[in-house]
């Protein structure tokens, strides 16, 4: 969060303790629950000695082994999450972990938390985007007195596990702390991400193109197809808010005009924004807090907190042009929002 | 274009429903000037006085004191601080000189007989739009301040009558005359102003600032500000920056009345929080009726603060 005026979300700097405000984002990859309990309660208890602001968030079955093992009054200090209820969305999760760090967590000093990412039930795009996310984490927490122990279970499919090796800088396991050979700058692995081709939307997908001063129309079209593709009344605004974001940056700062398409899939409202002409770089674009007048930052900005997962593809480089048709031109913003 | 037109729902229905804005007002029209407060008498007054300048028509104002000097100078002081566009090279004095605009002391005009006569003023005010075209005005233009009717000179409590024989007589069809009487509703009751009204045609309101169907921005007075109705997009924000600019040249402080903003892009958000800022002067800007939409828009707009902004209560 950051002044409009000023820009830039600083860390707290009463807090940042000389050589101490440096983000640490490691993975134990474990091949056993005692492998889990052994490296990830020595974790812990390291940062209780020195009093660090010590958070789990896990599976129920996880934050027992820690209670087991570190006993009662040990593990008293200690802020407990359920990982489903919080890694309830890539960006809201972060948006949770700053929100909270800065209020509750980095007054205390140096934050650790012992995280342990929710696979099951994940598709494929989820698994891309949560992984995203694990590289996102690099970059957006960089500079803040953070410490992040990542379980990652190597019976995990396969992809899973290489991208918890590519996304986290440091392993940690029974063998003690070591680089990750693997590590991935996270700007290549965000490309990489995006390189991944959309969908073309269905032909069922409702279609309406837009232009400067047409957004009244667009917006009531929104909110019709919303309604009709029953989305929870209290995201119709949110979805609207988001959509007429990103139609606004492509009538100023895009081609000028463009279309939108809407349809629901697997329990999402998919909406695509297109622009056929216009170029949006998208380097950690709308995950970083936006700086003073960078108005296409504040826009999609907004329209990631707004929206559950937003994708957006582009030409001129990244390999996929505007998705699926192998053109080389134009962009296209792809935001979901949970129907329910 | 009236709100029920647009399908918009109505702002502020106190402040402007069913009224007629200013430059709106044809022949034929009769209308109650209701206010509270100067200011907004005279935005109404300027442009109607501005618009009847520039129409060729006579401008007649029947005024409530005796020296016509000190009406001229009250009038052209009550313009000038009203911030009405167009009035800024409205030479009233020039207007006097040439015989385009008549300031009538009500005391000449309606009591010469030493008693307020409903017909007799009637005939009075119709010879003097004859007198007029005559002349070769292409309309007449009258205003007239009403509060003498309070004061109990003799045949006063016949005004609601010649109201009304008011109304009838600018029912004429092709009468090429208009009239705004001017009530001040800090003297008049309650009551009398439901039933002087109804000798209307109706109300005049002041001009909205900008209304183009998607957003209406409308002059507020009592305190000063901007009333925004409809949508603040794309295609509306420079409006929205135009008249908070215009709005922080003419008042320290402002309020803004969201009650009727139905939406608003991040652009917007940005535009409204940042009118206490406008020309390098912090102000302090009252936020009334912000709808609960702006809340959420605030929250992930990764802005902390809204520096100089203020809201009042909270909607709904």
């Amino acid at each position: 969060m950051t002044d409009p005026e000023t820009g830039g979300g600083a860390a707290p700097a009463a807090h940042a303790r000389r050589g101490r405000d440096v983000l640490t984002h490691q993975a134990l990859v474990y091949r056993t629950g005692e492998e889990l309990t052994k490296v990830a309660v020595g974790w812990l208890r390291a940062g209780l000695m020195v009093g660090d602001a010590t958070v789990v968030i896990a599976s129920p079955a996880v934050a027992d082994l820690v209670r087991g093992q570190l006993g009662a009054e040990s593990a008293a200090p200690i802020e407990f999450h359920d990982s489903a209820a919080w890694f309830t969305g890539p960006v809201q999760t972060m948006s949770a972990y700053h929100e909270r760090a800065r209020e509750h967590w980095w007054p205390h000093g140096r934050l650790r938390v012992l995280a342990e990412p929710v696979w099951e039930g994940r598709g494929e795009l989820e698994v891309r985007e949560w992984l995203r996310h694990e590289a996102l984490l690099n970059e957006i927490m960089a500079g803040t007195p953070s410490a992040f122990l990542c379980l990652y279970d190597a019976a995990l499919p396969a992809g899973i596990v290489e991208g918890a090796l590519r996304t986290h800088p440091e392993l940690l396991d029974e063998g003690g702390l070591r680089p990750s050979p693997r590590f991935t700058d996270p700007a290549d692995f965000y490309a990489e991400c995006n390189a991944v081709p959309l969908d073309p939307p269905p032909l069922t997908a409702a279609r309406r193109a837009f232009a400067s001063g047409e957004l009244p129309a667009l917006r009531t079209f929104l909110e019709a197809e919303a309604r009709r593709l029953d989305l929870a009344p209290e995201r119709v605004l949110p979805f609207v808010l988001a959509v007429n974001e990103v139609a606004t940056l492509i009538i100023r700062e895009g081609g000028g005009h463009g279309a939108v398409w809407v349809w629901s899939e697997e329990g999402d409202l998919v909406c695509d924004v297109t622009d056929p002409s216009g170029h949006l770089a998208d380097r950690f674009l709308g995950h970083l807090p936006p700086r003073a007048h960078q108005q296409v930052e504040a826009a999609m900005w907004a329209v990631r907190r707004l929206c559950h997962i937003v994708e957006i593809r582009t030409g001129k480089g990244s390999g996929g042009g505007i998705g699926f048709r192998g053109v080389d031109a134009g962009t296209r913003i792809r935001t979901r929002l949970k129907l329910r | 274009m009236t709100s029920a037109a647009d399908g918009r729902p109505h702002g502020p229905a106190t402040s402007r429903g069913g009224a007629k804005p200013v430059s709106e007002v044809t022949f034929g029209d009769h209308l109650c000037l209701t206010f509270d407060n100067d200011p907004e008498r005279y935005a109404i007054l300027g442009a109607y006085i501005r618009d009847g300048l520039a129409l060729h028509h006579k401008i007649i104002y029947l005024a409530d004191e005796d020296d016509a000097g000190a009406v001229l100078r009250r009038l052209g002081d009550g313009i000038a601080g009203a911030w009405v566009p167009g009035t800024e090279r409205l030479d009233l004095d020039a207007a006097v000189a040439e015989g385009r605009l008549a300031i009538r002391p009500i005391v000449d005009a309606f009591m010469a007989t030493g008693r307020f006569d409903p017909d007799e003023t009637v005939a009075l005010l119709a010879t003097e739009i004859e007198v007029a075209l005559v002349q070769g005005y292409a309309g007449v233009r009258i205003s007239g301040e009403t509060s003498f009717s309070l004061r109990g000179w003799p045949g006063t409590d016949r005004f609601a009558d010649f109201e009304q024989r008011c109304q009838a007589a600018f029912q004429t069809p092709g009468l090429k005359a208009m009239a705004l009487c001017q009530y001040d509703s800090r003297w008049f009751s309650r009551a009398q102003l439901e039933e002087l009204e109804l000798c209307h045609g109706g109300r005049v309101r002041v001009d909205d600032l900008y209304d183009d169907g998607v957003l209406r921005i409308t002059p507020l007075f009592t305190p000063p500000g901007l009333a925004l109705d409809g949508a603040v997009d794309e295609s509306t924000v420079q409006a929205v920056g135009d008249a908070l600019e215009r709005m922080a040249a003419r008042a320290s402080h402002f309020c803004l009345d969201l009650s009727g903003l139905e939406f608003c892009d991040m652009e917007g958000l940005r535009t409204l929080i940042g009118a206490g800022r406008s020309g390098g002067v912090h102000r302090q800007v009252i936020l009334r009726g912000v709808p609960d939409y702006l809340d959420l828009m605030l929250r992930i707009s990764g802005w902390d603060s809204m520096p100089d902004i203020y809201r009042e209560g909270v909607r709904r």
